[in-house]
């Protein structure tokens, strides 16, 4: 691999943060020239982020533009970065996302412009950095790391209650994630891999493949515990607190009903950016957690939890849903609607089927777009009138045309109008919870979600836009104006392409999500599934002998028959 | 009379000491000479901080030697010793720069403040030599009694003579508790030097158990005093606040430091010859002492106000955290299976993780030294003398919009805070996970899983500050005293190695990994 392909994603992670140092020493009073900077640094990343995702070979290996540098060898901790098909989406999202913030905030933020600039940039380079890292201990610095950027947007920039949302985000977060890090310790003594421990991901996935199947295999036939070979034994007394640990931390971030109570908090009192960068981005950390680590890594307690888990993100789908046509506050309902439609992201994943894994990929990205778009051009209406209660807007159709359609694609994509993005996402999803072992009703309540959707959304739109001006305030409003169409049309862009063609951005989270849900199948002792199968290619650290693990080879040629979607596919399916 | 033959070699190791005396002595004698018409104080806090440099950087360069006994027997020089000693340059450097512009402030500055401080630094040096009881008590008391009088430094009002009172007369108690304790163990087994103790201990448990618990008992309670482990840390808060916020600094940095130095070098020889059952006995205890620590500092700093109070509980709930280590120390030589441990551990493994028990708690030694010092400084620089009297000067309010009013001050306090709550990419970050990597290797999970949680609720004080800074306006009419180059130095240096070694702690980790050897080992 050249220079080039091994240091991308270092250049992708850290360019914010090397304009960062920039912008520190730009005097404050300059916010053009602080804002400009911030600007050309999310662009200059957005075009290597972009490289990045197009070098990603949907064929190829499974981790690419892979790089393993020493960091802390003594305790096994290295920087290892790369990029699986999911986190090349999702990384993409992150550098999309990006420079269309800082233009969302142009005129929004006019105090501390240069701190908030550097909470950008800082919080950009984190979020790439957690989505990158394929050291485990590396993912958990860049995890924890956003949090403080993200802290202080919402407790800096936001609305009337924000420090007491900010708090609320922090520590929430937080307990979640700490537990983690005892179960991450764990983990690091329990797997003894042939090359010294590690907190290394795949050296550590591997270490635990023999024992995870050995495990699997004896839930499914309820066998004698003495008879497991020590690391099993461990693993099975150990591996599902491990489990809960690592998906309190993440359930906390999708959030997962019952934990999300800091999320509409947080929405409602963040600035757009902040909202943005939540909806958009750190939502995501917390599935694209369960899909990296929380369920490979403990594949046979994850089968013992998979239904409750599926329950909650169900509950989540309707109650959010539900939560939303209670609402009178805009920002709170589309925080709502978030738990909703991440409910539909871990249901797909915890479906076990490559249409469900597949269908809660694609609604990560598009949540990102969707939501993103909502705190987006509803953050240009609170400008203009600074209240979040639809009760105080009415007929704005008749005074911003433009932004009114603008608005109402995006609601089209958020309640998964065919031709939008959301639909794909959607239809994916309840596809494969169908298909699945999990119990009818579950798909069933889903998809009542979907209906419940329609309707707040449309609901909202019709109170907020349609019918007369009922307020002589909204009568003079503005339309948009011409820095907001360019920062709300990339969105229309997205919608539309993604709604009309799935299939580039499908090809990229294909294989992974046949590699998850494999791996996932692992936990079901009949499922057949064999440890050869969905060993991980290790990388050796630069400078010592190759001998962590045995690698069969970089591709996995087993899994190279299952193709989503294609005629004549089994897609390897969990049975009870 | 036998003359015991000293040498050379005697006295090499104790050069950091001697230097820092040396120092100290520098300082007292050219006080003297100053006469009320030429009156210049600017060079002392320059000697004192050239001084504790260059006892660090000998003591750095010997750090390395193999182990071997001084002074026949009565001291120990090995490398740990050695990474105490320059630990307790490090603070004293710091705390020194911290102290000249609060000094200057307050018009308080002479050259018996500084000579004080080295002479502590000296006994602090000797203490982590020692490996006698009389030669600990004597070192301990050196330390003590310089820190009485500094905590009283600031004679007028009425708040740093309770703070030097009662520490004097907690710490007078609590030194005769632990002289109490070695007189009853050198009943027991007939020496008072460790080395030869250790030896003697099993057949001194056989013949007279309750003289021997009873004194080690004792023993543990007096050092459990100096790093302020609950129970014992009622007197804490109060000194603390009341002593001048340098020498705050300093006796949550070095006295903590050096106290858990002769805590690990008294008690890992119990736990390597008593055998297995004591060695879990020993666990169970400081497991039970580190639980009640973490918990009850977090909590009790999570109401406070006055954020110099809130830092002395802060700076208790830490020594939770470090005796979580110090459990996990002793958990080892049991030898047999952790909960975690698959296979049986080699041999000559034990003696490696041992190894890195010792040295996660150097390496969080250092980080709170660096953080606490960092944070004391931010807290000097922004005290006003005129609302000491009132108790005001460190109020939460005082913080309020600093980060308008002081943008480089509020940003080293805010990076203090998120290292003391142990968010990463911080030192804090880094020392928080080598104590509790320690703790699960040793079995300890479920007390790692206690530690964790108590450190949420920390984050929950120290964010609030960082709430005040950042996210409060400020008050009206609040002036911050004017600029000190030396605090400003101070809190350029303990920042820049906060985030540095957040970052990159590889390289001194694995030098204080080199350096975890003890002698006894």
């Amino acid at each position: 691999m050249s220079f080039f392909d091994s240091h991308l994603l270092h250049a992708v992670i850290f360019l914010p943060l090397l304009f960062a140092a920039l912008v520190a020493l730009l005097p404050a009073a300059e916010k053009g020239q602080i804002r400009v900077a911030t600007l050309v640094a999310m662009l200059v990343d957005g075009v290597l982020g972009l490289l990045a995702y197009l070098k990603f070979d949907p064929a190829g290996p499974e981790f690419q533009l892979e790089h393993r540098a020493s960091w802390i060898d003594e305790f096994g901790i290295s920087f290892h970065t790369g990029v699986d098909g999911l986190a090349a989406s999702l990384l993409l999202l992150t550098v999309f996302l990006g420079p269309l913030v800082v233009m969302a905030s142009w005129t929004y933020v006019d105090e501390r412009v240069k701190e908030f600039h550097l909470a950008l940039l800082v919080l950009q380079s984190a979020m790439l950095g957690a989505l990158c890292a394929l050291d485990i201990i590396v993912f958990y610095v860049f995890f924890e790391a956003s949090l403080i950027p993200m802290y202080l947007l919402v407790g800096v920039w936001g609305s009337e209650e924000r420090q007491m949302a900010a708090m609320k985000f922090f520590l929430y977060t937080l307990v979640g994630s700490l537990l983690m890090l005892v179960a991450i310790l764990g983990l690091y003594f329990v797997v003894q891999p042939a090359g010294g421990r590690s907190f290394d991901y795949p050296t550590v996935y591997n270490g635990l493949l023999s024992a995870t199947g050995e495990v699997s295999r004896c839930v499914a036939t309820g066998c004698d515990a003495s008879t497991l070979s020590p690391l099993a034994a461990a693993l099975k007394a150990w591996g599902p607190w491990m489990f809960l640990a690592f998906a309190l931390a993440f359930a906390v971030k999708v959030p997962l009903f019952p934990v999300h109570t800091w999320l509409p908090d947080a929405h409602v009192q963040a600035p757009v950016a902040g909202s943005m960068i939540l909806a958009g981005v750190m939502l995501k950390l917390g599935t694209f957690g369960f899909w990296r680590f929380a369920i490979p890594l403990f594949p046979a307690a994850a089968q013992q939890y998979r239904t409750p888990i599926a329950l909650l993100a169900v509950v989540g789908i309707v109650y959010g849903a539900l939560m939303c046509l209670a609402q009178r506050d805009i920002k709170k309902l589309i925080a709502y609607s978030s738990v909703s439609h991440l409910g539909y992201c871990v249901l797909g994943m915890f479906a076990y089927t490559v249409e469900g894994a597949t269908g809660s990929a694609y609604q990560m990205l598009n949540h990102g777009v969707s939501t993103g778009a909502l705190f987006l051009l509803f953050g240009m209406l609170y400008e203009r009138r600074h209240t979040r209660l639809m009760a105080d807007y009415g007929g704005i159709a008749r005074v911003m045309p433009l932004f009114t359609a603008f608005f109402v694609v995006v609601t089209f994509s958020s309640i998964a109008v065919p031709g939008t993005n959301g639909f794909v996402g959607e239809f994916l999803v309840l596809l494969g919870s169908w298909k699945s072992a999990l119990p009818l009703t579950f798909s069933v309540l889903a998809a009542t979600g979907v209906i419940l959707g329609a309707a707040y959304m449309l609901w909202m739109v019709q109170k907020v836009f349609f019918g007369e001006v009922t307020l002589r305030e909204n009568q003079g409003l503005k339309d948009m104006g011409g820095r907001e169409i360019a920062a709300a049309l990339p969105f229309l862009a997205l919608i539309v392409v993604m709604g009309l063609v799935p299939q580039p951005f499908l090809d990229r989270l294909n294989p992974s999500s046949e590699r998850f849900v494999a791996r996932a199948a692992l936990g079901d002792g009949a499922s057949g599934v064999s440890e050869q199968q969905v060993m991980m290619p290790v990388m050796p650290l630069a400078g010592q002998p190759t001998a962590a693990a045995p690698v069969p080879s970089r591709t996995n040629k087993a899994l190279a028959g299952l193709q989503l979607l294609r005629p004549g596919a089994v897609p390897p399916q969990v049975q009870p | 009379m036998n003359i015991p033959s000293l040498t050379f070699l005697d006295f090499q190791p104790v050069l950091p000491a001697l230097l820092l005396a040396v120092g100290g002595i520098v300082l007292l004698l050219t006080e003297v000479f100053q006469s009320a018409a030429t009156i210049n104080r600017a060079y002392q806090s320059m000697v004192a901080l050239a001084f504790s440099a260059v006892a660090g950087a000998v003591a750095a360069a010997t750090t390395l030697e193999p182990a071997r006994e001084v002074f026949l027997g009565f001291g120990v020089s090995d490398p740990f010793s050695g990474a105490v000693t320059v630990l307790v340059c490090v603070g004293l450097g710091l705390s020194v720069l911290v102290s000249a512009g609060f000094l200057r402030h307050r018009n308080a500055e002479r050259g018996e403040f500084y000579a004080l401080l080295l002479f502590a630094g000296a006994g602090m040096s000797l203490l982590a030599m020692s490996n006698e009881f009389i030669t600990l008590f004597i070192n301990l008391e050196v330390m003590s009694v310089s820190t009485y009088a500094l905590s009283a430094w600031l004679r007028r009002g009425t708040r740093p003579s309770e703070a030097g009172f009662k520490y004097f007369i907690l710490g007078a108690f609590s030194a005769a508790i632990l002289v109490y304790g070695a007189s009853l163990l050198y009943g027991a087994t007939g020496t008072t030097k460790l080395s030869e103790l250790a030896g003697l201990l099993p057949a001194a448990v056989a013949s007279n158990p309750g003289l021997t618990y009873l004194g080690a008992g004792l023993v543990a309670v007096g050092l459990a005093f100096k790093v302020a482990a609950v129970p014992f840390h009622m007197w804490t808060p109060d000194v603390y606040e009341g002593a001048p916020t340098p020498v705050s600094a300093l006796m949550s940095a070095g006295v903590k430091a050096t106290a858990f130095a002769s805590l690990v070098r008294v008690f890992l020889p119990f736990a390597q010859d008593l055998g297995p059952n004591h060695a879990q006995l020993m666990t169970y205890a400081f497991a039970a002492l580190a639980l009640l620590t973490m918990v009850v500092g977090n909590l009790m700093a999570l109401p406070q106000r006055n954020v110099k109070r809130m830092l002395a509980y802060s700076s208790v709930a830490h020594a939770g955290y470090l005796l979580l280590g110090v459990a996990a120390l002793f958990a080892r030589p049991t030898g047999g299976e952790g909960p975690l441990a698959v296979t049986p551990l080699l041999a000559g493994a034990e003696g490696a993780a041992r190894q890195q028990t010792l040295q996660a708690i150097l390496f969080y030694l250092l980080a709170y030294t660096v953080t606490s010092l960092g944070s004391f400084g931010a807290l000097a620089a922004l005290e006003r003398r005129e609302d000491e009297p009132r108790g005001t000067a460190w109020d939460l309010e005082k913080f309020a919009g600093l980060s308008q009013r002081k943008p480089g001050w509020a940003l080293a306090m805010a990076a203090m805070m998120l290292s003391l709550g142990g968010i990463p990419p911080t030192v804090g970050f880094m020392g928080k996970l080598f104590i509790f990597r320690a703790a699960v290797d040793a079995g300890l999970v479920w007390l790692a899983v206690a530690g964790v949680l108590a450190s949420a609720a920390g984050v929950y004080y120290y964010l609030r500050v960082v709430v005040y800074m950042y996210m409060r306006p400020s008050q009206d009419g609040v002036t911050v005293p004017e600029r000190q180059w030396t605090t400003e130095l101070a809190l350029v240096l303990s920042t820049a190695a906060v985030v540095l070694l957040g970052v990159a702690p590889g390289t001194l980790s694995a030098w204080l990994g080199k350096a975890s050897v003890l002698f006894s080992q």
